[in-house]
């Protein structure tokens, strides 16, 4: 029997595709994602509509977004476009995230190549899982893929096992 | 050995009655454009290792004589209604595993057809005209009515009928040269009213079809409705069952979100229909019109696929892309294909189950494609072929698996998955249908599908909540992950 890597389900020698989670079973090869255990990563999940209201007003504020993971203690200062992708740079693909994890372990550590991201909505950012393999973390709590929750300042990222700490500064008031 | 599944006369471009001088004179031809030296076209080697072996078989008037009679054989002659083209998921096997799953993928071709004339049709628009259809549902479906004229023919038959709770034949059939200008009249008369009985407007709407229905014409009648039936919905497949025995295809298609999807699908798929989900009025003349163009060009019926296998080998599902994903269901040894469009091809594939063999070569299946080409006269046997594969005790060469096979194994994954879901669902086990709509979103979401995948991500979170889908979104799903084969659905997404 073979074993679905990513949900476990066991198949039959020759099975291409997993049934229960759709996964193609033959990918190999380094550059794919591995899906880390189950028992490694947290299970509950955020829930979305506890979000509080999102400053919409506010078009000119553009507070600075710094990105530090953890394990190699590097800190990223992230540029001021509407959306940050993050993941991990793939170029047989053509995949190039705005923040490339791959210097951090992002392989081994379960980061996919498209893995979230991170947009500005007025004086609010927002993150949101877009299906990467291993999940998405916010303070421990699993995000549900494609739906945006807000961050806040001292907030723990965790993307597969690599751990970021969100720092906004926000602007002292004049 | 020249493989027969190769059409050496389309490769050098020539008609299977042509001399050994006129296929001289194509193959010096496309040497010449081909040959890697002097090639003017950038065109692949394979290509020119094509041509030379049509040419070395096609050349040698015994070679030739064998391959046209083992092609003859196989159901290939050059006249043939059909060919296909047989794919396997890999040829060499262990012999080491009491299971294995080996995939079977059939691309079915009409050959080129002879006679551009279509057969007439012979239409009825049975249409509900219930309180709930009201508004601009009913106000689409008249323009649509309306429309349909300007695409038929003089001498298509067309008849219309209405129905609540009971049914009235708005239009007796007739030819449409001989009713234009009544029809418009007609059709603006309808008004609103009383409940859904689909049954009462079936049958009249069959009985309506069988006044000029023969073997000269196509025969369908097209189901729009918005509503759900009562109590009658056995009756309602027994009547389509008999009308597809006799040839008489029933397309439903559903206007909203609370019609009885697994009734209409039933109908259509019994009587070798096609049913469709509108989701907006004005979506409704483009189904119509996509349903007519179809019936125009319809060049097959009762197309059959049988399968014969030994014990140890089953056939466990079977699935065809055409004219949108579908499971199809063993009847007998084999599964219907049901209708074919000229220029289409039907893509088949299935799953099997293989036992424990010895080293060698087996025979693991016999397959038949059996069906009805009218335009050509032909009925019963069309092609016969066989699996073979080999069977190893050391391991396997590693075999790429053939890349359209994968594409559309994937979308299958997908649209089975989503029928887990609601099996799943029905057995009240919440958790493990939630966790797989997730699935799917993100299958959905790799393959672009965004829209889809959406729909899949929100029915996750209600289902978690309630426990239960909602019509909508399981509608969605359902005629959203089976128009996945469907290449023109894609729209250009960053």
């Amino acid at each position: 029997m073979i074993e679905c890597p990513s949900c476990g389900r066991k198949h039959r020698p020759g099975t291409l595709f997993c049934s229960e989670c759709g996964v193609y079973l033959l990918t190999g090869g380094p550059l794919r994602t591995e899906p880390l255990p189950e028992e490694e990563l947290p299970i509950s999940r955020a829930n979305p509509w506890a979000n509080e209201s999102i400053g919409e007003d506010a078009e000119d504020a553009a507070i600075p977004l710094r990105i530090e993971v953890l394990s190699t203690k590097r800190q990223i200062q992230i540029p001021n476009t509407p959306e940050v992708h993050i993941g991990r740079t793939d170029a047989v693909h053509g995949i190039f995230p705005d923040l490339d994890l791959s210097p951090d372990g992002g392989l081994e550590g379960g980061v996919s190549r498209h893995h979230c991201k991170i947009h500005q909505r007025g004086t609010t950012y927002l993150v949101e899982d877009v299906g990467s393999a291993n999940g998405t973390f916010l303070n421990g709590q699993r995000l549900t893929p494609y739906l945006p929750h807000m961050l806040k300042n001292g907030d723990e990222l965790q993307l597969g096992r690599i751990t970021l700490r969100i720092i906004i500064e926000e602007p002292t008031e004049s | 050995m020249d493989s027969i599944h190769e059409d050496y006369y389309a490769i050098l471009g020539v008609p299977p009655t042509a001399t050994t001088e006129e296929i001289k004179h194509a193959y010096r031809a496309l040497a010449r454009r081909y040959h890697p030296d002097t090639r003017t076209e950038q065109a692949p080697t394979a290509l020119f290792h094509q041509v030379q072996m049509a040419y070395a078989v096609l050349s040698d008037p015994a070679r030739r004589q064998a391959y046209d009679k083992r092609r003859a054989e196989a159901g290939l002659t050059p006249h043939a209604p059909f060919t296909w083209r047989i794919y396997l998921s890999r040829y060499h096997l262990s012999t080491q595993y009491a299971e294995q799953t080996l995939y079977l993928m059939m691309e079915i071709r009409p050959t080129g057809v002879e006679t551009h004339r279509r057969l007439p049709l012979n239409l009825c628009l049975v249409i509900d005209q219930s309180t709930s259809m009201q508004g601009s549902r009913i106000e689409h479906v008249k323009r649509a009515a309306r429309w349909i004229l300007t695409e038929l023919e003089d001498d298509d038959f067309l008849s219309i009928v209405t129905f609540n709770d009971r049914a009235n034949v708005l239009l007796p059939s007739a030819p449409v040269g001989s009713q234009r200008n009544r029809v418009q009249a007609k059709i603006s008369s309808v008004l609103t009213a009383g409940g859904t009985e689909i049954l009462q407007g079936l049958q009249t709407g069959l009985k309506e079809l069988k006044k000029h229905h023969s073997d000269r014409v196509v025969s369908h009648l097209i189901l729009l409705t918005d509503g759900q039936t009562y109590g009658d919905e056995e009756d309602c497949l027994a009547e389509a069952r008999a009308a597809g025995a006799q040839r008489i295809g029933i397309s439903a298609m559903g206007i909203g979100e609370d019609w009885n999807d697994t009734l209409l699908d039933e109908m259509a798929s019994q009587s070798g229909g096609t049913s469709a989900y509108i989701t907006s009025p004005q979506h409704i003349r483009t189904m119509l019109r996509k349903r007519i163009i179809g019936l125009s060009a319809l060049y097959a019926t009762d197309l059959y696929l049988a399968f014969r296998s030994t014990e140890k080998v089953q056939v466990e599902h079977v699935f065809s892309t055409t004219p949108y994903l579908k499971h199809l269901h063993f009847e007998g040894d084999g599964v219907k294909l049901g209708v074919v469009e000229e220029n289409q091809p039907v893509i088949a594939v299935a799953e099997i189950g293989v036992g424990q063999h010895s080293a060698g070569e087996h025979r693991l299946l016999q397959l038949e494609l059996r069906g009805s080409v009218p335009k050509v006269n032909v009925d019963g046997v069309l092609l016969r072929d066989e699996v073979v594969c080999h069977f190893t005790e050391e391991k396997p060469p590693e075999e790429p698996v053939p890349a359209a096979m994968l594409s559309v194994l994937s979308k299958v994954t997908i649209f089975r998955m989503q029928e887990q879901v609601w099996e799943k669902l029905d057995r009240g086990n919440v958790r493990d249908a939630t966790r797989q709509l997730e699935y799917i979103a993100t299958r959905l979401f790799d393959l672009g599908e965004t829209e889809l995948a959406r729909s899949a991500m929100l029915e996750a979170g209600r289902v978690a909540q309630s426990g239960t889908s909602t019509s909508k979104g399981r509608k969605e799903l359902k005629y959203g992950t089976r128009s996945l084969t469907i290449a023109s659905r894609r729209e250009s997404h960053d």
